[in-house]
């Protein structure tokens, strides 16, 4: 798994590999740091994910918590079809917003 | 009716994870025309049960081994697991509550739900030279 950092009005942290329970703890400490350093706002790009086990929700639940308690919010935005279907198996669609595109999930933030 | 076999035994550690899936993955290319959704199902009930194995089921013992077996045929992808740790019976957990709010959520649980919805069977045997837990996805 790498991760890439993009600063912007919204800053976008792009994930490419596959989060599982070996990768996930990286993840975490990442997205943490992030929001911790005063950008509790932050769209997380799945895009290049192949691959996501349970351990990847949890650290997406982390974060999410973690970002609001921050007063921002952790959106997720173009994830394949197969990561997609777990978060929604998970029910995770009703407590992260998820977009198709960087675009659509930057733009939310208005 | 051909079928394809492929096993790979490794050490049980969480490094072990991403090369369990890609011996699946590479036996799978065998076999023209599976979907990816059903490798993706497969690959994930694997890494749940894998995952497991590496932080439970040897969980105080010296780190042991799995063995990881393919069979790939025209009708079903079948992955049998072995370990030598502890017994550890796959039990099929609650479906999470989609409704339930942020803080409310629990994350654990969910990947024994993974692999109970990702695969069509699931047999367990454990006897004292060992586990084994047989996945069965159907084409």
């Amino acid at each position: 798994m790498e991760i890439s950092i993009t600063k912007g009005t919204v800053d976008i942290i792009s994930v490419n590999g596959s989060v599982d329970a070996l990768t996930s703890p990286e993840l975490v400490k990442v997205l943490n740091d992030h929001i911790h350093n005063g950008h509790p706002n932050i769209v997380v790009d799945f895009e290049k994910v192949e691959f996501m086990s349970s351990a990847g929700l949890r650290a997406i639940l982390a974060s999410v918590k973690e970002a609001r308690t921050a007063g921002g919010d952790f959106r997720l935005a173009a994830p394949q079809p197969s990561i997609e279907k777990v978060l929604k198996m998970a029910g995770f669609h009703n407590i992260v917003k998820i977009y198709p595109t960087v675009s659509e999930a930057i733009a939310s933030f208005g | 009716m051909a079928e394809t076999q492929r096993q790979i035994t490794l050490p049980a550690e969480l490094e072990a994870l991403p090369l369990f899936r890609e011996h699946i993955k590479n036996a799978c290319q065998d076999k023209a025309g599976l979907d990816a959704q059903s490798i993706y199902d497969v690959l994930l009930a694997v890494d749940e049960i894998c995952t497991n194995i590496i932080t439970h089921g040897y969980a105080g013992m010296d780190p042991g081994s799995i063995i990881l077996n393919v069979e790939v045929s025209a009708q079903a992808l079948i992955v049998t697991i072995s370990d030598f740790g502890h017994a550890f019976e796959p039990v099929e957990p609650p479906t999470p509550n989609a409704n339930a709010s942020l803080e409310e959520r629990e994350a654990g649980g969910l990947g024994l739900f993974f692999v109970f919805s990702s695969v069509d069977e699931i047999n367990y045997e454990s006897s004292p030279v060992g586990n084994t837990t047989r996945l069965i996805k159907n084409l």
